[in-house]
């Protein structure tokens, strides 16, 4: 099996999000990075393909330098081969360039399964597997919870949460995309020996000329959302307690309050 | 007649057989011995054999002195007086060979008669019979009483009752002898002659009393014999082992682990096999007698887990003594039992909050803290196998530096309306106040910093913190058996240190302090470190801060593991709360160094307590039966702990716990 897992870099999720003072963008001083959450499914249940079926996993991540951290994160939970995508001209990459991009890097590796998250935290724009999909021209089910591969590794049975908490069950041929959602496994911790093994495996660096695409194909000019500006969203008004003796009376002042102050019923 | 007695009286010229029995047995001793040591052996390397003068103390004090048997009376007593008997008896013995073998035949030197034979006879009688009632208790205890922490097997009945034969039968021989030779100086041998006038109540001169003395005088060499060579198969091993235990005890800090050296060199980490523990923690595995005296205090046991430190230990002997054999032969891990798995269960390993009350209650200093870290570590490290809760706090202390998942970028916030200096902005302070995780993202800690720098205000202390420079101290990562992790942070701390020329640090937690204190100079990391209670103490004392109200309650203090058992802070806080208290300090059942853990320590904080009952509640329960309203505590871990357990059990309206510092505070 050959597995390859997509992962993308992001600010932690405690990271206290601050906008530039043009708008263009949020400051990225002093933010901790780490490899997206979904995407840590994709990773752990990449090794676990490899641990049952015997493989190779590589993880792709499209990014600036700082991304090989997180491809290193991934390598010392089992992953083999670490693909950069590392170049000036990819940066401002929208989901469609991204996957675009991806798609080019994976098309030129013989593939059985990609991996990745359902979104990335950052984002959350939860497009770039759809996409990937489209360019590399196989299936994908998204939001999957549970995957099982047939003994032939022809196909796949995978689970996925569908609106109302409602599950799919659905089957999908291979090579296909799968985008993991939290519940499909519980990643693991890397081991020491993991760790240092991590730090001699092969990054392989790949930048638009060694893909082969045109400059006008990715970052801002190959996108299809340009970002106007950035702007904190309201912050949070604190919560109220409607105090009251009796149940009923509490409710007749909370009525009260949704009609004339929230004005929703 | 001479005052004296004839050595060898009535078995005849039976020297050479005896001292020819006598060296079999202890050859056998000897060998068994040496089997030991060789098993002892196959760990590896630790040092252990400096301050020569200070573990021959050590062997004296708590060996020969029982100073840590006789904290309880009944087991110290009885294992005293049986421990002095066998002395004395032995010392007595060897006298005689040194009057009949060596001195009088060699020198022509004869002293065991007169004055000196009354008064040996006189002594050597006395501490036969303290043994004897030594064993007695110790029968009585073992097999009437019953404790709980004891458990029997057959070797613990047959050295007793052997020990118990030996003394009585020398009685006998020593009765039968005065019963036929009845001279009247051997009134001095009180019991003998009591002996004697059971045996002989008429005195008249009887041939039958000298094939008793002749049966019982075989009987008695036979059984002492049989003890000798008996010894080192075991449990009477003790007396060697467990003296050589507490000669090779650790005069390191109590509360220090000892770090993974060189972690980027190693192939394996932690321990996983009985042969990767040192030589001093296998001998470990023969110190321990089983007395229990660990289980009985420690807080895991106590809650009902699998966690018993004298288990543990005893399954790591008989994981040793079969490593030790399968090690001979090929494939030895086919041949033995795991150690983690099969013969220590994890959840045993996951139970253990560290909190050092069974190290610190052990007569012999068996070192199971030390143990649990290092198999947790292997877990960990090598396999990263644990509670599955415990992978996001490991992740939230890699990002964001803390257990919890706060931004670190907001650590120093609870700080923010109190324009507490920030070393970044000045560092021109005479003292660091190290705030840590608990201090500076729990709600109800933070009020505990927030109160500490009202009394360092007061007293007119130049202080700061280092706000979102700080990170965690690395103590509980390395408790959890997460070295690379602990280290990582413990070397980031010293370099932002190191940038403000840092000497003196004020802690809040003891888990913090301990960790600066006896772990950061593993790491080159040296500093004046305080606890929150020495520097109050300090300040009330020296007058820097004056109480002129006092709080007019009953209260109790809980003693932290890691201020107290780790690092003998037991009066400062008690002094403070004695300055600033109308009513008493009403103290618990269990407390300074047998202080029962609030649950959180090694960890357990970020664990579930899904197995037993709840050790925090318990806790809480003996507070209540003080009738205090007020626990006093001087640890965050404590702090949220029993707050959570007397929210659990709902005294909300009857009981609170406050750290010293805010109660402190509250008088400013």
């Amino acid at each position: 099996m050959n597995i390859i897992i997509c992962i993308k870099q992001v600010p932690d999720t405690e990271t206290k999000i601050q906008i530039k003072p043009d708008s263009s963008g949020i400051v990225t001083e002093g933010i901790k990075y780490v490899v997206n959450p979904y995407d840590e499914y994709a990773v752990e249940e990449g090794v676990k393909i490899k641990e049952k079926f015997g493989g190779e996993v590589t993880v792709i991540s499209l990014g600036p330098e700082r991304a090989k951290e997180a491809i290193r994160t991934c390598l010392a939970v089992g992953a083999d081969k670490g693909i950069h995508l590392n170049d000036p001209a990819f940066e401002g990459s929208d989901s469609y360039a991204t996957a675009k991009i991806l798609a080019k890097a994976i098309s030129q590796i013989p593939f059985d399964i990609v991996l990745t998250g359902k979104q990335g935290v950052d984002f959350d724009n939860s497009q770039v597997f759809a996409y990937l999909s489209r360019f590399l021209d196989i299936p994908f089910v998204s939001v999957v919870v549970g995957l099982e591969l047939s003994s032939d590794l022809k196909s796949a049975t995978a689970k996925r949460e569908g609106e109302g908490g409602d599950k799919e069950i659905i089957q999908v041929q291979l090579p296909a995309i799968i985008a993991a959602q939290k519940d499909l496994n519980q990643p693991r911790y890397a081991s020491l020996p993991g760790i240092m093994k991590a730090k001699k495996k092969e990054i392989k660096n790949l930048s638009l000329s060694d893909l082969g695409l045109s400059p006008d194909e990715v970052g801002l000019k190959g996108s299809r959302v340009k970002i106007e500006n950035y702007s904190q969203p309201p912050e949070r008004k604190a919560g109220r307690i409607i105090e009251g003796e009796e149940p009923a009376e509490v409710c007749e002042k909370l009525v009260k309050l949704l009609r004339e102050e929230a004005k929703i019923i | 007649m001479e005052t004296t007695r004839e050595i060898f009286w009535n078995v005849g010229n039976v020297a050479l057989l005896v001292y020819l029995l006598a060296a079999v047995v202890v050859f056998i001793f000897i060998y068994a011995f040496i089997q030991r040591i060789k098993l002892w052996k196959i760990g590896k390397e630790e040092k252990r054999k400096d301050q020569i003068w200070e573990r021959i103390k050590s062997v004296l004090v708590f060996g020969f002195g029982h100073k840590r048997l006789l904290t309880e009376p009944y087991p110290g007593i009885s294992h005293f007086l049986l421990f002095w008997g066998f002395v004395i008896l032995l010392l007595g013995t060897i006298i005689i060979f040194l009057q009949e073998d060596i001195l009088s035949p060699i020198f022509n030197l004869f002293f065991l008669h007169g004055n000196f034979y009354l008064w040996f006879s006189l002594i050597l009688d006395l501490f036969g019979l303290l043994a004897i009632i030594g064993v007695l208790l110790a029968l009585y205890r073992r097999y009437i009483l019953k404790p709980e922490r004891l458990d029997n097997v057959f070797d613990d009945a047959f050295s007793l009752i052997l020990i118990l034969l030996i003394l009585v039968t020398g009685f006998l021989t020593e009765g039968a002898r005065i019963a036929f030779t009845r001279p009247d100086f051997e009134r001095w041998s009180f019991a003998g002659w009591q002996i004697a006038l059971i045996l002989n109540p008429s005195w008249t001169e009887s041939e039958s009393l000298l094939i008793w003395h002749r049966f019982f005088w075989w009987v008695h060499l036979g059984l002492a014999f049989l003890f000798i060579g008996y010894l080192a198969y075991s449990k009477l091993l003790h007396i060697f082992s467990s003296s050589l235990s507490v000669f090779f005890r650790s005069f390191e800090p109590k509360g220090k682990l000892d770090p993974i050296l060189d972690m980027e060199n190693q192939e394996t980490f932690g321990v996983s096999k009985a042969e990767e523990f040192t030589w001093r923690q296998l001998l470990d595995a023969d110190a321990c007698t089983r007395c229990g005296r660990c289980q009985d205090n420690c807080p895991a046991h106590l809650s009902e887990k699998p966690l018993s430190p004298k288990k543990l230990i005893q399954d790591l002997k008989t994981n040793l003594l079969l490593s030790a054999k399968a090690l001979q032969k090929e494939n030895p891990d086919e041949q033995r039992k795991n150690l983690i798995g099969e013969s220590i269960s994890e959840d045993e390993l996951w139970a253990c909050t560290t909190c050092l009350a069974c190290q610190e209650s052990c007569p012999v200093f068996v070192e199971q803290v030390q143990k649990v870290v290092d198999l947790r570590r292997y877990l960990v490290l090598m396999e990263a196998k644990f509670p599955q809760e415990i992978t996001p706090m490991f992740k939230n202390l890699e990002t964001n530096y803390n257990p919890w998942a706060f931004g670190f970028a907001s650590r120093g916030d609870w700080a923010k309306d109190l324009e507490v200096k920030l070393l970044s902005e000045d560092k021109n302070v005479d003292i660091l106040f190290w705030v840590g995780c608990s201090g500076s993202y729990d709600d109800r800690n933070k009020k505990v910093s927030q109160a500490l720098v009202k009394i360092l205000r007061a007293a007119n202390i130049n202080f700061g913190i280092l706000g979102q420079e700080e990170k965690c101290c690395g103590e509980p990562a390395r408790r959890m058996g997460n070295e690379y992790l602990g280290q990582m942070l413990i070397q980031e701390n010293i370099e932002i240190l190191k940038n403000y020329g840092v000497k003196k640090i004020l802690f809040a937690c003891p888990h913090g302090y301990n960790t600066f204190k006896n772990e950061y100079p593993q790491f080159g990391g040296e500093y004046q470190v305080y606890h929150h209670t020495d520097f109050i103490l300090d300040l009330i004392q020296s007058g820097k801060i004056k109480i002129t109200k006092k709080i007019d309650e009953n209260i109790t203090y809980h003693d932290s593991c890691y201020l107290g058992r780790y690092n003998d802070i037991y009066d400062s806080p008690r002094e403070i709360l004695k300055r600033i208290l109308e009513g008493k300090i009403k103290e618990m059942e269990r407390r300074r160094e047998k202080s029962f853990c609030c649950g959180a320590g090694g960890g357990r904080m970020w664990m579930e307590e899904n197995l037993g009952k709840r050790i925090n509640q318990l806790r809480v329960k003996q507070a209540q039966e003080t009738e205090a309203k007020t626990i006093a505590s001087a640890c965050p871990y404590c702090l949220t702990m029993l707050s959570d357990g007397i929210k659990e059990i709902g005294l909300e309206e009857k009981l609170e716990v406050n750290d010293i510092a805010e109660l402190v505070a509250s008088l400013l």
